[in-house]
């Protein structure tokens, strides 16, 4: 006790002292003086601790604030398992939460790791209406003509992605890349760590020879020697000389490896789409350099084979062009972890609201010792914010654990900014406010009734015939635990359900083992459409001979994939086509069709004979036979690739297969075949997947078709060397990760919502032990007993999951651009949830009802 | 304070007790128990004061300057911790004296009945 206490502690006993001795100079008797004295002067400790606040003044919380945690914290060794299970719940929903946060944080909200990387915008002009999607970009004319008259921004770079082989240097690989203007690098403000960037001379095509390398690509690849400078590697065939190396962890756009220039050729045929990035100049606004844009592209002269399209100018911040595909998913799962963290809250609400009515004697002695209500709400809402503080600490290693599980779930290349996901202050930041938060949020309403306990009622508990105190309030939470849990069940189950439809969708070809192979084809190396016809004969012969390979094929564009060719084409019809209709242009071997399951419905395939010479042939699918000849053969009319065909240009339909789904939407294609070898143009063939169906007992055989590959050109790598499945796989790996997350949260959801129903229902059946003993002798049977604690369960269950089900149909409608062919309003999914959410619920309560139906009538009625 | 029963016990504490307390101590220095008794002795018996707003009051009172403290004995030779008024002390009694003056006349003036309008000029 300090000086200051034994003095007031004094002070109080003179003063009772002298109210004694006043008293029995009154003529008082000794005992009576001090009762009437102490009467009269109240609660010493009262009067002593009121004293000391006014003596310490506002510096006093501090101190209390120390006392009420040493208490809280002795509160808490005291409860062991109360600690245990709530502090293991809350680590769980805060690490889940931390880990999401960590992701959102470093894609979504971090600033893009450039040089003032808020003034950085991507310049967009394209047609509203094409029958594809295009990243934002400019025309490479647009963008020579922008690029010298644009004044809201400082200068305006252009970039292409690109893949390349790298070859000469260890194996052949193909590598990510870009294509970039000279000032693309001072644009971001990004400056090579090693060497220089490129020049305007270099920009221009043909003095292009030069590359420059990634951190990572220099330090893999070459060692990290510095003597790369100026050394020259092959890249597509063509010698490049190394230039400089970027700093670490620079990537843009999308894990690029290496750059080379952009060096614009313009083709008087075709126009080329490409992102631009610009730096606002300081004090222009987007809308500023929107109607500029606007301005700049209305004046060009109008190209006649983009009239009649509108074209819409948009200057979009950088950071959105690159994360906005993942945004919405991202949230999604920010949002299904919240819930989690909300019923958890619930959880240990309902443990710290039991727990309260354990130590209601504890609180009643407190009180009529002297301590106020506000003093012991303080108290057991220090000691919640303490639990949720322990909580959150553990929650930190569960979100490092969390953020790793989640990025190897993570499908590769999906998520942008992946290398920059880290742990960092934020997220230490976050997690504290989550735990104070969470803290507050789940100690607020039992510290306050807590407090409110009256000491008489407390320390004189009489019978209690209705299930205890905060009755209304724990089934409250459990309620809304049940509700949250259901959402996150129906957003799983939806994911699920639409999982199983793409899983079993008829896809038009039967190819599961089939394995792909594709290569690409370097213009150096194969100028012309008969060099790259000439490799494409010897690896399909090569292939052919691999023991085990029972088919095999060549497509330029594969179902599943994220790349083709579209265009219109013309067709001897009695009615003209409809304006805009196209259709995909997909160039094939023969074989193919057989080798990947696509079924011929009329006519036959191609063979060896449909060579450049022969009569030109196609093969539709069949959406186009069916919109071009409805309700004829298609087998024999003629339809040309040119827009003004000659005598010569017209190509016979040979033969009908089905329509195969073919990209990432799984939608199906209307598709016109060409026989390779009567292709002229060489981007129609330059890229082409080999397809190769193994024999019923073969075993892997990519080792073998790369084997080939090597025999028949050693400078080509192989690429996306998998079976159809795993590209089918690769192809909804986004859902399916969402699909993954999802269902973990909902798991993690319907435990806990269980686990809170179990702990309500338990406290419930103890609190009652005297009224169900009562029944009990009264005559009620176990059965009765176990039907009145199910009872309800029952209702607790019914009503969360009435709440649940408005709640999935106002939410649910946020999964709609990740679900196939399921509505988010799928009554089956609901009901399906529901159902297993009631039983979960009532498995939760029935233990308790079990042991409820085990109380002895005498027992329960002598005990207390 | 418990005066009348019904008044707020807080209303009391933040404003009028201080006042009270320090008008006690002009008379000179005193303890608590003495200061308790002087204010029920002077209002005849109506205003009790609760030892749990005296002591917190003195104690705040002194924290503020407004009085001092000190160990001396009693007439009967025990040790007793006696108040007195500061020259701040003072100052304050005077301003809280005239502010209570006034709310006290605001009051009785709202109290009070309204004077026959017809009379008005």
């Amino acid at each position: 006790m300090s000086r200051r206490d034994e003095e007031l502690q004094e002070e109080i006993a003179a003063h009772l002292r002298m109210a004694i001795a006043d008293r029995m100079a009154r003529g008082a008797s000794r005992e009576e003086a001090e009762r009437a004295a102490r009467r009269e002067f109240g609660n010493v400790t009262h009067v002593a601790e009121v004293t000391r606040e006014a003596q310490r003044g506002p510096a006093l919380w501090l101190e209390r604030l120390a006392q009420d945690l040493r208490y809280g914290w002795r509160a808490l060794r005291r409860t062991p398992a109360f600690t245990a299970v709530a502090v293991a719940t809350l680590a769980l929903a805060i690490g889940a939460n931390s880990a999401v946060f960590t992701v959102v944080n470093s894609v979504l909200l971090a600033p893009l790791p450039f040089r003032d990387p808020g003034r950085l915008y991507a310049a967009s002009y394209l047609p509203a209406d094409l029958p594809f999607e295009l990243p934002p970009g400019l025309d490479d004319r647009l963008y020579l003509e922008y690029r010298g008259h644009v004044s809201r921004f400082e200068q305006v770079a252009g970039y292409q992605r690109q893949a390349l082989t790298l070859s000469g240097a260890g194996d052949a690989t193909r590598l990510a890349g870009a294509r970039a203007s000279a000032n693309f690098f001072e644009v971001l403000g990004v400056q090579p760590a090693l060497g220089r960037a490129f020049t305007p001379q270099e920009d221009q095509a043909g003095t292009d020879q030069v590359v420059i390398l990634s951190d990572r690509l220099w330090r893999t690849r070459f060692n990290g020697d510095r003597s790369v400078l100026g050394a020259t590697i092959t890249l597509d065939g063509i010698p490049r000389t190394v230039i400089g190396v970027m700093p670490r962890g620079f990537t843009f756009p999308a894990a690029s490896e290496l750059w080379t220039p952009l060096a614009l050729r313009l083709d008087a045929g075709n126009s080329f789409i490409f992102p631009v990035v610009g730096r606002l100049r300081a004090g222009a606004t987007p809308d500023q350099a929107k109607s500029e844009l606007e301005a700049i592209a209305g004046a060009m002269p109008q190209d006649p084979r983009t009239a009649g399209s509108h074209p819409a100018a948009a200057i979009i911040p950088l950071k959105q062009t690159l994360t906005s595909h993942v945004r919405t998913s991202l949230l999604v799962l920010a949002g299904a972890v919240l819930f989690v963290l909300l019923i958890a809250c619930a959880n240990v609400a309902n443990l710290l609201l039991i727990r309260a009515a354990t130590r209601r004697h504890e609180m009643a002695v407190r009180v009529a010792l002297g301590a106020s209500r506000g003093r012991i709400a303080r108290q057991l809402l220090t000691e919640s914010v303490l639990i949720g503080l322990i909580g959150g600490a553990f929650g930190i290693l569960v979100a490092f654990a969390g953020v790793r599980g989640l990025l190897a779930m993570a499908p590769a290349g999906r998520i942008p900014r992946v290398d920059e996901v880290q742990v960092n202050g934020w997220v230490l930041l976050f997690t504290l406010a989550v735990s104070l938060i969470t803290g507050i949020l789940f100690g607020l309403v039992p510290a306050k009734s807590g407090a409110r306990r009256e000491p008489q009622e407390a320390l004189g508990q009489g019978m209690r015939l209705m299930g205890g105190p905060h009755y209304r309030l724990r089934s409250v939470f459990v309620t809304g635990e049940i509700a949250l849990a259901l959402i996150l069940l129906t957003g799983a189950g939806l994911m699920i359900k639409s999982f199983l439809i793409m899983r079993s969708l008829d896809t038009g070809y039967d190819a599961s083992r089939v394995v792909t192979m594709a290569v690409d084809l370097p213009p150096i190396a194969f100028p012309d459409a008969a060099r790259m016809q000439a490799f494409h004969t010897a690896l399909l012969e090569r292939l052919a001979r691999i023991p085990g390979a029972r088919a095999v094929g060549a497509v330029s564009f594969r179902p599943m994939s994220d790349m083709g060719i579209m265009g219109d084409f013309q067709a001897e019809s009695p009615t003209p086509l409809p304006h805009g209709y196209t259709v995909d242009k997909t160039t094939v071997s023969p074989g193919y069709f057989g080798a990947l399951g696509i079924r011929m419905l009329a006519g036959r395939d191609f063979t060896a004979a449909d060579r450049a010479g022969a009569p030109g042939v196609v093969v539709v699918s069949e959406a186009v036979a069916r919109r071009i000849w409805p309700n004829q053969s298609a087998v024999g009319k003629r339809i040309s690739m040119q827009d003004h065909p000659g005598p010569n240009d017209w190509l016979s339909v040979i033969g009908v297969v089905n329509d195969v789904v073919q990209d990432e939407h799984l939608s199906r294609h209307s598709t016109i075949y060409l026989p390779y070898l009567q292709t002229t143009l060489p981007f129609f063939i330059s890229h082409m997947t080999f397809v190769v169906r193994p024999a019923p007992q073969a075993g892997n055989l990519a080792p073998e078709m790369r084997a080939a590959l090597r025999d028949v050109d050693p400078a080509v790598p192989a690429q996306a060397l998998q079976t159809m499945d795993e590209s089918m796989l690769d192809t909804i790996a986004e859902p399916v990760f969402q699909m993954r997350l999802l269902t973990a949260f909902a798991i993690l959801a319907l435990l806990l919502a269980a686990l809170g129903t179990y702990g309500v229902l338990a406290y419930d059946v103890t609190e009652r032990t005297r009224e169900i003993g009562l029944r009990i002798a009264l005559g009620a049977t176990p059965g009765n007993v176990l039907r009145m604690v199910l009872r309800r369960t029952a209702a607790l269950a019914l009503v969360g999951a009435a709440l649940g089900i408005l709640g999935s149909l106002a939410l649910t409608s946020v999964l709609s651009k990740s679900l196939f062919e399921v509505k988010p309003t799928d009554p089956a999914t609901l009901a399906a949830v529901t159902a297993v959410l009631v039983l979960a619920a009532l498995l939760a309560g029935y233990l308790p009802a079990q042991r409820a139906t085990r109380i002895r009538a005498l027992t329960a009625l002598l005990q207390d | 304070m418990t005066g009348p029963r019904g008044l707020s016990r807080i209303e009391l504490l933040q404003g009028t007790l201080d006042l009270i307390v320090l008008q006690t101590l002009r008379w000179g220095p005193s303890h608590g128990y003495g200061i308790a008794q002087a204010i029920r002795a002077s209002s005849e018996d109506v205003l009790q004061v609760d030892t749990g707003s005296l002591y917190p009051a003195l104690h705040r009172l002194e924290r503020k300057g407004w009085i001092a403290a000190e160990w001396s004995t009693s007439e009967n030779k025990q040790r007793v911790r006696v108040y007195r008024l500061t020259v701040e002390g003072r100052k304050q009694l005077a301003r809280e004296r005239s502010q209570w003056e006034q709310l006290s006349r605001a009051i009785g003036a709202v109290l009070a009945p309204p004077a026959p309008r017809g009379n008005e000029p």
